[in-house]
């Protein structure tokens, strides 16, 4: 890029953030005079691309009616409380902190880097020595979102074949898949949505806003066997000796109610999905037991059977 | 990593502007600093910085007047600037700006050695003040189940270039071992970690999921045979040819299986039903997809004869439990 452009986006920048009331784009013109063309038109398609090119950075050109002229006529500003990014007062060791984490975990297509510079430019080193490494996480519709969650807009999108419209409240990253949670107006219930299964692009409601619950979320369950729409029911399962470690690791030592002295154990679950937690009890093989209660027992025996006599 | 790299220059439209609207403020409100600074915070050459420099003195407000203009000292190898106010602050973080970096701070949160007060944690707090979110709801991030110490015992390992013994209990094989491996790199690959290494036991290259390790001791022992630089190019998880396949037809509810383990071939046979043909590493890896699928799969094919009736064989094994 030319000096020039450089110039003359950095003066545009600069007169539209210092002005109290809408600028219209002849004024602009005859403002800037120097670095626009004198033909009118040639100086349009020259603002339309300059305008572009700073909304696409994230410069909230608004558009309003300039007060006082007859007939009515476009304006343009950028509101200082939407430009200014407020000081939230890092140390030195704070950045240092971000940049550290930035340069491990990494999101696909997205760049920490301009994010740190506007908090203070790069302060530390990057991972050396962590003797860890994470792939880039993907990031496909995340960043739309997060905007939302922040700004407090619902969102449409299309999910299971139907339209939705979501207040959404949380994004939870989980066995390598993003989830969504919100509360589904369509469904009029709070929902858990997977992002690598939404069925449309995500558009974001921005003229509306919505309240968050006072009570913070706890964020969805995200366990498959907690998916459902039954009624919960507390089942007991036994876990052999070799499998425990991970059972206890995976569900939490809460959900331990016994250990037995050949080293299994027995935990409960609190199941609402019948289906996804009988395939969960399945990948133990023989080395896991439904104890109780009866009808999750009877359930898997029953599709066992089938199985066998198939 | 990318993190060692140095932060390369950039050239594009936005990008000059992106750029300087981020650094002024920074200047402005630090007294003169020097170029090398400036040039190394914000990983700009200095030749550059002076060019933008340059060009910000010609940037004002009407009637651009020389007292309405930005003025920008360059003296001595430090620069100030004045009548700047107008970028006082940086322009605010992008939803895009923003996520980068909280997602990656909170899922540091959770790697080994991370001081839960920490900078990191005090920094991610006043983002989410500025943000106006809760730290911990908006977003949280898990990249992959694993004890603490095992997944601390591996790293260090990795960094210090010595032995791990570890306990393993192999999903695939259903077994439980005791190995000792050569430790080539720990890493997070879609909401697990990994260990990938030089395993004595097998000797051979193997990878580990470090949720299945329920034990690990670093060893005083250097490693014997360290991990080739182009090694972890390839998919970690690919399966040689000479591992047996199976084909088996999918009803439309069991099309996740497709999405979840590779195959090698896929053919849709309408009405949402597939054909695929998959490798099996070992065997309690098929008896546990089948007996998952139950009536939803069967196998049509299989390279090995045994493994065509792999899914029976586990049911009536589960099943003899329930009946004792």
């Amino acid at each position: 890029m030319s000096a020039a452009k450089l110039e003359r986006l950095l003066n545009l920048t600069a007169l539209l953030l210092a002005t109290p009331r809408p600028v219209s784009a002849e004024e602009i013109h005859e403002r800037l005079r120097e670095h626009y063309a004198e033909d009118a038109d040639a100086f349009r398609r020259a603002f339309e691309r300059d305008k572009d090119a700073l909304r696409s950075m994230g410069v909230p050109i608004v558009v309003e009616t300039v007060p006082g002229v007859v007939p009515a006529v476009d304006g343009y500003r950028i509101p200082r409380d939407r430009y200014y990014l407020r000081d939230p007062g890092l140390t030195p060791e704070e950045l240092a902190a971000l940049r550290l984490a930035a340069s491990v975990v990494r999101l696909e297509g997205l760049s920490a880097r301009d994010a740190l510079m506007k908090l203070g430019g790069f302060v530390g080193e990057g991972d050396e020595g962590l003797g860890l490494s994470v792939d880039s996480l993907p990031a496909a519709g995340v960043a739309p979102l997060f905007g939302a969650i922040t700004d407090r807009h619902p969102v449409r999108f299309r999910y299971r074949g139907r339209d939705r419209t979501v207040d959404p409240y949380r994004l939870d990253f989980a066995r390598g898949r993003w989830y969504l949670s919100g509360h589904d107006h369509t469904r009029g219930a709070d929902r858990l949505f997977r992002l690598d299964r939404l069925e449309s692009p995500i558009e974001v409601l921005a003229d509306r806003t919505f309240e968050r619950p006072p009570v913070p979320q706890p964020g969805l369950p995200l366990d498959p066997w907690l998916l459902g729409e039954g009624e919960p029911t507390e089942a007991r399962v036994l876990v052999d000796a070799a499998q425990a470690p991970w059972i206890v690791q995976h569900l939490g030592p809460d959900s331990v109610v016994e250990e037995r002295p050949d080293g299994s154990v027995v935990v409960t679950m609190t199941v609402t999905n019948v289906e996804n937690f009988r395939s969960f009890v399945l990948t133990f093989l023989d080395h896991a037991e439904v104890l109780d209660p009866p009808e999750l027992r009877d359930d898997l025996v029953a599709w066992l059977e089938r199985q066998v006599a198939a | 990593m990318s993190g060692r790299r140095a932060p390369a220059a950039r050239t594009s439209a936005s990008d000059r502007v992106a750029r300087l609207l981020a650094i002024v403020p920074w200047i402005a409100a630090n007294d003169g600093p020097t170029l090398d600074e400036v040039s190394a915070r914000f990983g700009v050459p200095r030749a550059k910085l002076e060019e933008d420099l340059q060009v910000l003195a010609m940037v004002g407000l009407p009637p651009y007047t020389p007292d309405t203009l930005i003025e920008v000292v360059m003296e001595g190898g430090r620069v100030w600037l004045r009548f700047a106010d107008v970028f006082a602050r940086p322009l605010h973080l992008t939803p895009e700006q923003a996520l980068a970096l909280v997602a990656a701070g909170t899922a540091s949160r959770a790697l080994p050695g991370s001081d839960p007060d920490g900078p990191l944690a005090s920094a991610l707090a006043k983002l989410a003040d500025v943000l106006g979110i809760d730290p911990t709801e908006a977003v949280s991030v898990r990249l992959g189940e694993s004890r603490p110490d095992v997944l601390d015992a591996l790293r260090t390992a990795v960094a210090e270039g010595r032995q791990v013994r570890i306990d393993y209990y192999s999903y695939g094989r259903d077994e439980r071992t005791t190995r000792v491996v050569d430790p080539h790199a720990v890493f997070a690959h879609q909401g697990a970690w990994y260990l990938r290494g030089w395993c004595h036991l097998a000797r051979d290259r193997r990878v580990f999921r470090v949720d299945r390790i329920v034990e690990a001791t670093v060893l005083d022992e250097p490693v014997e045979r360290p991990g080739a630089p182009e090694e972890g190019a390839d998919d970690p998880f690919e399966l040689g040819p000479d591992v047996p396949r199976v084909t088996l037809e999918l009803d439309p509810s069991a099309r996740w299986v497709v999405e979840t383990y590779p195959v090698d071939a896929v053919e849709e046979l309408g009405e949402g039903r597939l054909r695929v043909r998959l490798a099996v590493a070992a065997t309690p890896w098929l008896e546990r997809l089948l007996v998952r699928l139950g009536p939803a799969a069967r196998v049509v094919a299989a390279d090995d004869p045994a493994l065509a009736e792999a899914g029976v064989r586990a049911a009536r094994r589960i099943l003899a439990r329930y009946r004792r």
